[in-house]
Parts: C-alpha cells; structure tokens; sequence
C-alpha cells in the first residue's frame, strides 16, 4: 500500500519519473545527500524515523514500504 | 589601447592574458610580492607542494579545465579511501563511521537538505535581487533562516558546519538570498558537497598556484609586484592609476580585486555605488597544514577526513603528495571558529591543532611541521573563499556587480554569478571583462574612424 506513496518520494527527489517499485535508489542516481530527503519525507508522511544504514539495506520503494510497515 | 589590471590573481592574469592575446597593451600591478591572490602553494616537501588557498574543481568548472589543459597543467584526483573520524557530540573524541555520512539524524540531514532545495529554486542564479522574494530573502541572516526551518538538533549542530565548509562563512554573516544564491551559483548543493562526481573531485597537481605562476610567465615584465593601488583617478583623455610606486596612464582598468579591497581604492570620480555593502563580511577561512612523516593514518584504515563540531579544526581532510614523501592533514577552521583562532598566538594555535588531531586520530606521531594561512587577516586578501554579502548587500550592490565605472571594468570571482566564489568564477570573470574592454576599444576605434568618413 506504501509502495506508490514511498515510489513518488523517490521521483521527486531524484527528479526522475522512471522510478518502479524495485529500482535502486543508488543505481537511478541517488547519494547520501538525497537518501536522507527520502527519509524526511517518510518521516513526515508515517511518522517513521528510519537511520541511513536502514535505507542502505532497502534502497527500492518496495523493500522501503516494507520497512516502514514493519515499523509502523 | 593600454590597460591596467589591478590584482593579479586568477581574475585578474586571465583578463591580462586575453587582452594580451588581443594586441592590447597591458600592464598588471599586484600589492605582494607574489602573484596567485587566493591560490597559494606552500612546499611540504621538496618538490611537494600544498594548496593553502583555493584548491579543489570539478568536471562543470569548464573554464578551467580549458585553463589547465592551455598550460600543460594535470589534476591529481581527490579521491578517499577508508573511515571517516567524527567528533560531533561530546568531548571531541573522534568516532570511526565508513564513508562520509555523519552519525547524526539522517531524518533531520534531509530537513536541512529539503529547506536548502527549497531555498536554491526560489533564487535566480544569474541575477539573485531579481529573485521573486528577493528583498524578503535579502533581509534575513542565514542565522535567522535556520531557527525558523530547522527544528531537530542535529539539523541544528550540523547547518554551522556544513556552512563553514561550503562557503567559509559564519550563518550570522550572510543573508539567506546570498547563501541561496552561492548554493546554486556553485551547482546545488550536491554538487558543491561532494568530492567523486562534484565541485571537489579533482586537485591541481603541484598546486592551483601554478595556474597563476605560469599565466604570469607568460605575461613576464607585464606584471609588476610589490605596488599597491592607492588611486583611480579619471579624466577626459584617460586613467591614471597612482600605485606606492609611481603612476601609469592607461585608457582603461581592470579592477581584479576582492570588493572591499576595491572600495578602499581612492575613486574620482567616485563610485556612484561600493563594491560591498555594511553587512559585506570577508570570507571566515583559515587553512592549517599539519605535516607528518607519512600518512599514517591509512593503515588504521582511515582516509584523514574528518567532521567535527567543536573547533578549532573543523573538518579535516588527506592532502598527502601523491608520491606519499609525506603525510599532510588539512585542517579547515571556519565561521566563527576562523575568527576565534585567528586571534590565538601561533603558539597556542599550534598547541590546539596538535591536541585536536590527537584525539581525532589517536596514535599518530607528533607532526613534524604546521603551517597556518589566516585568510582573515590578509590584507591583500580581506578573506577567503570569497566575499560574504550580507543583509540587504545583494539588493543594493546586484545591479552594479559588472557595470563599468567609466573606464573602470570590474573582475574577481564575487563579480561572477557562476561558480561564484571559486576559481571558475574568476576565471569566467576574467574572460568575462576582457571581452568587455575590448569591446570598448572596438567601439572607440569605430567611433574615430566614423568620425574620419564624416571629414572625407
């Protein structure tokens, strides 16, 4: 259900409307520096503060949604 | 047509060289008894050269590059290896993260980072008063913006320090429109941030001083050092330019010299606007050098960078010679904590530097040399990287930044609004108004030769 929500976060930061549910964050030209705009907007939208390392390990908005389920 | 070129640094030598290559006769008067301005190479070892001002570039600063490859000059790649040291909380002890991502919120890095995203689209780069918001924007501080944008802490410890290492300047110096405005002048933030793929990428190799030694080579007995500019005084016929050691005629002059430095120069007529403005502060950089027998640190698997959120080192990062003949730890202490180590005895600087890179990385022996360049305190500088517009100065100062003052032209990297600030900015700058004056010979020698037809 987060997958559309998390994928649109990941258009706008990376400025880039080819994002699917499982495109890599870092492959489709994310750093650090727009990983944690990712992770202020999920934070704002589920109230999820999720660290750098957990984006790391789920840098697909699939994989992301389902840590953000997890820790909602 | 003759020119002078008052200042020759980066700005200044390219504006020469070009009005040179023109067949234009020009004479460049520098107050050290150097060339370089804001690049500066100190020799760590022999034949091992550090850069103890500008020094870093990127693949998006053109204009240099074609610099570079015009005088046979190579980059040496920035790049890092290993773990980074952070000393963010605390009693200064440095912690090991791998890469360069800092142990603090990375919810609260992307609040700062959405804010500053926010800020850069709403100013216009190429003319920052014109921005929509301008004067709003103009009016705050930086200092003033982030208590209204960032509420978590860690947003709040790091805005200070990533200002310091952007654009050496204290929060409480700079307007909002100004730090908006440099951000995307640069490239945007990330861009500006990063060392692989960004504004950092790439070191001169054997220094950036270089680029300013060779052009000046080139130029040979055009350049004068040792006189500094007192008076620009104009008349009908031309320019006289009054240096400590005489004066020069010219029909027209290139001021290359940071603004306020250009301000204390004796106008007549005088400048219907200055160069900077009350709240035009100097560029809080002082560069310190601490050199080792080798770079040691590499085999504790660290790459020398470091953050740290209590100075007087504020970041600090491996400057070693690629020929490892010694190690080299560049210490950046900037903002606030550039003014409060200025004011230190070399003794007590020394004593405070060797104290921080001790805990920071522990086990290393004491270095063997310390170099300290206070950009602050030079007079022939007033500050480093660049000038620091503050409240109200882009609104008023903006709309002057490149109108020539009669015969007077303006060059330096605070006249550039791409890559304001860095070399590239100075190089554009330079080609910039060169262009500019010849255009003016053009037209005057139009103007003569129209004049003539008329008599026939």
């Amino acid at each position: 259900m987060n997958v559309d929500a998390v994928s649109d976060i990941f258009r706008r930061v990376l400025e880039n409307d080819e994002v699917r549910a499982d495109s890599d964050f870092f492959v489709m030209g994310g750093d650090s520096l727009l990983a944690t705009r990712v992770l202020s907007a999920v934070a704002r939208s589920w109230g999820v503060e999720l660290d750098f390392d957990d984006f790391m390990t789920s840098p697909t908005p699939d994989a992301l949604a389902k840590k953000i389920a997890s820790m909602a | 047509m003759s020119v002078v070129v008052v200042g020759a640094g980066l700005a200044g030598l390219t504006a020469a060289t070009d009005l040179a290559a023109r067949g234009v006769e020009v004479t460049v008067v520098e107050a050290r008894e150097r060339v370089g301005g804001r690049l500066h190479g100190i020799e760590v070892a022999p034949g091992s050269w550090v850069d103890a001002g500008a020094a870093y570039l990127g693949e998006r600063h053109t204009a240099l590059t074609a610099l570079m490859a015009e005088l046979g000059l190579r980059t040496t790649p920035t790049t890092m290896t290993g773990d980074s040291r952070f000393a963010l909380h605390g009693n200064g002890e440095g912690r090991t993260r791998p890469g360069r991502f800092p142990p603090l919120s990375a919810v609260a890095l992307g609040e700062l980072f959405d804010a500053l995203d926010e800020l850069t689209r709403a100013v216009r780069a190429d003319a920052p008063w014109l921005s929509e918001r301008a004067v709003r924007l103009d009016a705050l501080t930086a200092d003033e913006w982030a208590r209204e944008h960032l509420r978590h802490p860690d947003a709040r410890l790091f805005f200070p320090l990533f200002l310091g290492e952007m654009m050496a300047a204290d929060p409480r110096d700079v307007s909002v429109l100004h730090m908006g405005f440099y951000l995307t002048s640069g490239g945007g933030v990330r861009y500006l941030n990063a060392f692989a793929g960004g504004a950092q990428e790439d070191r001169v190799a054997g220094g950036a001083h270089r680029l300013c030694e060779l052009l000046a080579v080139r130029l040979g007995g055009r350049v004068r050092l040792g006189e500094p500019v007192r008076a620009i005084h104009q008349d009908g016929e031309g320019v006289t330019v009054t240096t400590s050691a005489g004066s020069l005629r010219a029909d027209a002059v290139v001021v290359a010299v940071p603004p306020s430095l250009a301000d204390a120069i004796d106008h007549r007529p005088g400048l219907p606007v200055p160069r900077s403005g009350g709240r035009t502060a100097p560029g809080c950089a002082v560069k310190v050098h601490l050199i080792y027998p080798s770079p040691a640190w590499r085999e504790q698997g660290l790459s020398g960078w470091s953050v740290n959120a209590r100075g007087p080192l504020l970041s600090t990062v491996d400057d070693s010679p690629p020929d490892g003949a010694v190690g080299v730890l560049t210490g950046f202490v900037t903002g606030r904590e550039a003014h409060a180590f200025a004011r230190l005895s070399p003794g007590e600087q020394r004593e405070r530097a060797f104290e921080q890179a001790a805990l920071l990385f522990p086990g290393l022996p004491e270095p063997t040399a310390f170099h300290v360049t206070d950009w602050v305190n030079e007079d022939y500088s007033r500050g480093c990287y660049a000038a620091l517009f503050g409240p109200g100065d882009w609104t008023r100062l903006g709309p002057h930044l490149v109108a020539p003052h009669g015969r007077v032209h303006w060059a330096g990297t605070e006249t550039s609004t791409e890559f304001f600030g860095l070399m590239e900015g100075a190089i554009r700058s330079g080609h910039r108004v060169a262009a500019e004056v010849a255009k003016r010979t053009t037209t005057e020698v139009t103007t003569t030769h129209e004049r003539r037809d008329e008599h026939v």
